[in-house]
């Protein structure tokens, strides 16, 4: 086999890498991560799976650098603070319990031969679902406004009951000043847990609006319970995968300093773009990530590989250009201000 | 929102159609179990491929380790080693507050 010279033999993985690729994957998903405040790890076992990776790989791969992320993450946010210790605590339990049976389930799969397939078709799902959510929100937002004033207009907007599943033993969580069912608690990070070792997620994107919506979690712990979770499910996930051994190593690494990069800019172009219309990027981003597993799905790995990576870096360019002009809007107007 | 719903419930059900066939159509057939029990071949590896490659033929509970240990050290050198650049650069790390 002809080889780059930017290509770099992954021993583990037993494959040729394109070095430039793993750190275009890792910048993409920083960028992203880094400006709309979730993970974007789904881009990775896909775009890893559609280069070249096995499916198992691919998910063990994106787990430890999500490992690594996690712990930048949280240095960057510094939200440990805001961790509610107990709940915490409880979270550790359920998710690593939760990402052992989704790596075992990946591993039952894989030695079936269908575990490509099969998390294929999960993550058109996920993705697709979130993708129609996304623009259902979107477009239907005016409409949402406009009845939320209606109702302010009437005397206070109507609060939704929050919906309890009292079964005990109830356990109490004074930080976040909630008592809830031991099983609520443990089902939401079990669940989540599973989701991280079957997709190779974090999975924040559902444990976050959890915490909040199920359990009652003020925004602020929840979100420091969340990345306190997502350090200890990451470094389940990576252990138990490399014991099942399906970690290349060398590409999470690389992919961690690619994504290192990313997410500075991701995090710095937050304070100059506004505006609802991102969200339309977010989601038109999400369905051409979903397009690029479909590809896959049907073999057309060629156009799979042109869909994911150009879907992730003119998003990244989008958000860089508006970034840019948003620097240089505030600095005109700094300027005019001062004269 | 009734004409979604209808989009939503159409695209799930053609969806559901297509699985078993396409399941059967996209194996990889690559990741068997014998290749669970696969060793990595040594010759001509040398360094960190080398050192990571040995570890994985000969102890996986140690390569387990070493891999988390070392993403550790990695996201703890990138978190603080970025911090001490932009601080170099004059750009501080600020924190994001999030309000109720």
């Amino acid at each position: 086999m002809d080889n780059g010279i930017l290509d770099i033999y992954l021993p583990i993985a037993g494959i040729h890498f394109n070095i430039l690729i793993l750190l275009a994957i890792g910048f993409s998903v920083g960028v992203l991560g880094g400006f709309f405040g979730v993970g974007g790890a789904w881009v990775v076992t896909p775009a890893l799976n559609i280069f070249g990776f096995n499916m198992a790989y691919a998910i063990g791969t994106d787990l430890a650098h999500i490992f690594g992320k996690s712990i930048v993450a949280t240095r960057k946010h510094g939200k440990m603070g805001n961790v509610d210790v107990k709940l915490g605590l409880y979270s550790i339990v359920g998710s690593v319990l939760g990402v052992e049976g989704g790596a075992r389930t990946v591993m039952w799969l894989t030695a079936r031969g269908i575990a490509g397939p099969v998390v294929r078709y999960a993550y058109m799902f996920l993705l697709f679902g979130l993708g129609i959510y996304m623009f259902y929100d979107y477009f239907t937002k005016d409409k949402r406004r406009a009845r939320h004033e209606a109702l302010e207009m009437e005397g206070g907007p109507a609060v939704p009951a929050k919906k309890k599943w009292d079964l005990p033993p109830m356990v109490t969580f004074p930080v976040s000043g909630v008592t809830v069912s031991l099983w609520t608690v443990l089902g939401v990070f079990f669940f989540t847990g599973w989701l991280s070792g079957f997709l190779g997620v974090g999975g924040g994107f559902i444990r976050m609006p959890a915490l909040i919506y199920l359990l009652g979690c003020p925004t602020a712990i929840a979100v420091g319970t969340d990345l306190f979770s997502v350090v200890f499910t990451g470094a389940y996930g990576c252990f138990t995968y490399a014991l099942k051994a399906r970690v290349e190593i060398i590409a999470a690494i690389v992919m961690l300093v690619g994504a290192s990069i990313g997410a500075q800019l991701g995090v710095t172009a937050v304070k100059y773009i506004h505006g609802y219309g991102i969200r339309l990027l977010f989601a038109i981003m999400i369905v051409l990530a979903g397009c690029s597993v479909t590809l896959k799905q049907f073999n057309l790995t060629t156009a799979a590989a042109y869909c994911v990576m150009g879907a992730a870096l003119a998003m990244c360019l989008i958000i860089i250009v508006l970034m840019i002009r948003g620097f240089n809007k505030e600095k005109a107007l700094k300027a005019q201000a001062a004269r | 929102m009734r004409r979604w719903k209808i989009l939503c419930a159409s695209a799930v059900a053609l969806l559901m159609q297509l699985v078993p066939r396409l399941v059967l159509a996209g194996g990889e057939g690559l990741d068997t179990p014998e290749a669970l029990e696969r060793k990595v071949p040594l010759e001509g590896l040398s360094g960190i491929n080398l050192f990571f490659a040995r570890a994985y033929n000969e102890n996986l509970w140690l390569y387990a380790i070493y891999c988390t240990v070392l993403m550790a050290v990695v996201g703890v050198v990138i978190a603080f080693g970025t911090d001490i650049i932009l601080k170099a650069m004059g750009m501080e790390v600020e924190k994001i507050e999030h309000k109720e």
